[in-house]
C-alpha cells in the first residue's frame, strides 16, 4: 500500500497539479482545501505526511501545522510558501515543521523535502521499534535471569536437604545457623541452638572438637562420634567439616558434614568384638583347662592317699570350673547369635523372688543394702524367662558395680522392685552409686561402650537391651552423676 | 633346707593347683595374686623360684618382672611363666621356661627340678 500524504491548498489549480505529481511520486493523495477539512481528513486518516499552503483563508497554515503537531505529534508536516513568506516560512520551523517548500514549487526541492520528511518519519520508527525491542529484550532477559536464580537456588536447597547425610553450619559461639532436611528430622529443628547440646545433650562444647579445630586452622577435619537424636537413639556418625570464610580468609563459619555409619559400625564392632571375644574366650579356656587339670590333680591325689579332704577340694575345684564355663558359653550364646526367643508364662513374682535370690548375696558380701518391693497382683506374664532372667541380672550386676564404683556416700543400696501398669509390666532397678552424666547415659546401649573401662567388655547392656526389644519392651534409665541411677524394663504384659 | 617357690597367679583355683604339685614334690611353696602382692611379699619370702602369669588384673606379670630385674637382690630368682597368651612376651626374655596353660605338670616339676634342685 502506497504511503497516504495530505495536501492542504486553497488553490484547486494548485491541488490538481501537485496531487498529480504526488501520485506520480508513489502516494496515496488526500486533499484539503482548508485548515478545517484538514483536520477531519487527520482524524480520519491520520497521513503520516501533510502539505500545506501556509497562506489560506480561514485557518491559516502555521495554525493547521500547531494543531495537527499537538494532536498527531508524529505527523510530518511541509509548508509550502511564497517567497515573500518566508519569515513565515522560518516560524513554521519553529513549530515543528519538517521542512518548507517554495513556490513555484519546484521537482527537486519537494522531492527532498518529501524524502527527509519520510526518513523521518522512518527514524522514528525504527527508533520506537529498537525501544520496545530493547525494552521486550531487557524484560525477558531479567525475567530469565530472575528464573535462573530462582531455580538455582532452589536446586541448592534441594541439594542441600537431600544430601544422604546431616549437615549444619555452625557459627563461632558453636550455635547451629543452618541445617537441612535431614538434620531437622533426626535432631529437630535447632537453630541458634549449641551443637553440643543438640547433638549430645551436653553442656560445654566436646573435646577434639573438629568445628573448633577448624575454626582455628582453617583445614578440613574429620572425627567420629556418638550423637544422640531427638528420640533418644544412638548414631555413630562420621564428621568432616569444612571452613566458610569471608573475603579475607578468616574463618566465619564452618560447614559440619555428618554420615550415620550406625549400621557400618555395628557390623563391624558385632566382628572385631567377636574377634576379641575368641581371643578371650581361648584365653579364657586355657585357663579354665589349667584349673580343671588343678582339680583332676587334687582328685587323683585324693584318691591315691584316701584323703577325703584332698577329694572334696578337687570336686569344689570341679565345681567352679564348670559354673565357669557355663557362664562363658551363654555369654558367647547370647552375643554370637540373635536366640529365638523361648515365651512361656512366667509366674512373675517367683521369676523376681528367684532374681533377688541370686543377686542379695553377691551384694551382702560388699555390704550393699538389698531392698524388694514387689506388686503381689502382677501374676503371670508371657516372656522368655533364661533371656529377661539375664538381662535383669546384667542392670543389677551393673547396679552393684556403680555403687562399688562411688566412694562418697557411707551407705548404698540397691532396690528391685516389680509393677504394672495397663500394658506393661515394669521392673525397676534403682541404685544410690556413682551415677552418669547425660552423654554417658545416652551412649549406653551401644555396642562396645563401657563405661568401666577395663573391666567392661560393652557387650553387656547391648545384650539386655537387645533382649528387651525382641519381647517389644524397652529398657528407661534415669541417671544422675554422684546421686544414683533407676534403669525401668517394660515388658508388655501381652505377647503381641 | 627345702626350696621355696613363689607362685604368682591371679586364679585363685590355679595358684592352689601349682602350689600342690609344687608341696607333692617336696618344695615350699607360697603365693601371690598378682604384681604388686607378689613384689611386697618377696622381702619375707625369699624364694628360690616364681612362676609367674602374665595376665593378670592389678599388676601384669611383665610389669612385675621388670621391677625385680632392676633390684640386684631379686634379678637373679629364676622365673617360669606359666600363661595362657599366645605369644611369649618379649618382655620376659630371660625366664628359664615358657608353658602354656593348660601344662603338663610332669613338665613344669622336671623344669624346676633341673633349675634348682630337688
Amino acid at each position: 500500500m502506497n504511503p497516504q500524504i495530505l495536501l492542504v491548498d486553497d488553490e484547486d489549480g494548485i491541488r490538481k497539479v501537485l496531487g498529480i505529481f504526488l501520485s506520480d511520486s508513489g502516494y496515496d493523495v488526500l486533499t484539503a482545501e482548508n485548515g478545517e477539512k484538514a483536520l477531519e481528513i487527520c482524524r480520519e486518516y491520520q497521513p503520516p505526511i501533510v502539505l500545506s499552503d501556509i497562506k489560506m483563508p480561514g485557518m491559516d497554515g502555521i495554525e493547521l501545522l500547531k494543531r495537527i503537531k499537538k494532536l498527531y505529534p508524529e505527523t510530518e508536516v511541509i509548508m509550502i510558501s511564497a517567497h515573500g513568506d518566508i519569515e513565515l516560512a522560518i516560524q513554521s520551523l519553529k513549530y515543528e515543521a519538517a521542512d518548507f517548500v517554495l513556490k513555484p514549487i519546484q521537482n527537486d526541492s519537494l522531492e527532498v523535502a518529501l524524502k527527509r520528511a519520510t526518513e523521518k518519519i522512518l527514524t522514528r520508527q525504527k527508533l520506537k521499534d529498537y525501544t520496545e525491542n530493547l525494552e521486550r529484550l531487557v524484560k525477558e532477559k531479567s525475567e530469565k535471569l530472575v528464573e535462573t536464580e530462582r531455580l538455582a537456588a532452589q536446586r541448592y536447597q534441594q541439594l542441600f536437604d537431600e544430601v544422604p547425610c546431616y549437615i549444619s553450619v555452625i557459627d563461632k559461639s558453636m550455635k547451629l545457623t543452618a541445617v537441612n532436611r535431614r538434620f531437622k528430622e533426626d535432631f529437630g529443628d535447632a537453630m541458634g541452638s549449641y551443637c553440643y547440646a543438640v547433638y549430645k545433650n551436653r553442656t560445654s562444647p566436646c573435646s577434639n572438637c573438629p568445628v573448633q579445630l577448624t575454626f582455628e586452622d582453617t583445614q578440613s577435619h574429620y572425627s567420629e562420634a556418638v550423637v544422640t537424636s531427638k528420640t533418644g537413639e544412638a548414631h555413630i556418625v562420621l564428621v568432616w567439616t569444612a571452613p566458610i570464610c569471608d573475603h579475607h580468609g578468616t574463618p566465619i563459619q564452618v560447614m559440619e558434614m555428618a554420615t550415620d555409619v550406625t549400621q557400618v559400625r555395628k557390623l563391624q564392632n558385632h566382628l572385631s568384638s567377636l574377634g576379641l571375644l575368641l581371643g578371650s574366650v581361648s584365653h579364657n579356656i586355657k585357663g579354665l583347662l589349667t584349673g580343671l587339670d588343678g582339680g583332676m590333680y587334687s582328685l587323683t591325689s585324693g584318691f591315691a592317699k584316701k584323703n577325703e579332704e584332698l577329694l572334696k577340694e578337687g570336686f569344689e575345684t570341679v565345681k567352679i570350673i564348670v559354673s565357669r564355663l557355663r557362664k562363658m558359653v551363654l555369654d558367647i550364646l547370647y552375643y554370637a547369635k540373635e536366640r529365638e526367643l523361648q515365651w512361656e508364662k512366667v509366674d512373675v513374682l517367683a521369676f523376681a523372688e528367684e532374681l533377688a535370690a541370686i543377686i542379695e548375696p553377691k551384694l551382702s558380701v560388699h555390704g550393699v543394702g538389698f531392698i524388694t518391693c514387689f506388686d503381689s497382683s502382677v501374676g503371670t506374664v508371657e516372656f522368655d524367662a533364661g533371656a529377661v532372667h539375664s538381662a535383669l541380672l546384667n542392670i543389677l550386676e551393673n547396679a552393684l558395680d556403680a555403687c562399688l564404683e562411688d566412694k562418697n556416700k557411707p551407705d548404698h543400696h540397691i532396690l528391685f522392685s516389680v509393677k504394672q501398669d495397663e500394658n506393661h509390666l515394669i521392673f525397676e532397678i534403682q541404685d544410690n552409686g556413682i551415677g552418669m552424666d547425660k552423654e554417658t547415659t545416652d551412649k549406653l546401649f551401644t555396642l562396645f561402650f563401657s563405661s568401666k573401662g577395663q573391666k567392661g567388655t560393652g557387650l553387656g547392656l547391648f545384650i539386655a537391651d537387645t533382649i528387651i526389644r525382641q519381647h517389644s519392651g524397652i529398657i528407661l534409665v534415669e541417671s544422675s552423676k554422684g546421686i544414683g541411677t533407676t534403669f525401668h524394663v517394660k515388658l508388655p504384659n501381652a505377647r503381641c | 633346707m627345702a626350696k621355696k617357690i613363689m607362685v604368682v597367679d591371679d586364679d585363685p583355683i590355679i595358684v592352689k593347683y601349682i602350689v600342690r604339685i609344687a608341696q607333692d614334690n617336696g618344695y615350699e611353696t607360697c603365693s601371690a595374686n598378682d604384681g604388686i602382692e607378689a613384689y611386697t611379699r618377696l622381702q619375707e619370702e625369699k624364694p628360690d623360684l616364681i612362676t609367674l602369669d602374665l595376665q593378670m588384673t592389678e599388676e601384669w606379670g611383665p610389669q612385675f618382672y621388670r621391677r625385680l630385674a632392676k633390684e640386684e637382690e631379686y634379678k637373679h630368682i629364676p622365673i617360669i611363666v606359666i600363661s595362657g597368651l599366645a605369644s611369649r612376651h618379649l618382655s620376659i626374655r630371660k625366664a628359664v621356661a615358657y608353658l602354656a596353660k593348660p601344662f603338663d605338670p610332669v613338665e613344669l616339676i622336671t623344669i624346676i627340678q633341673k633349675t634348682i634342685g630337688k
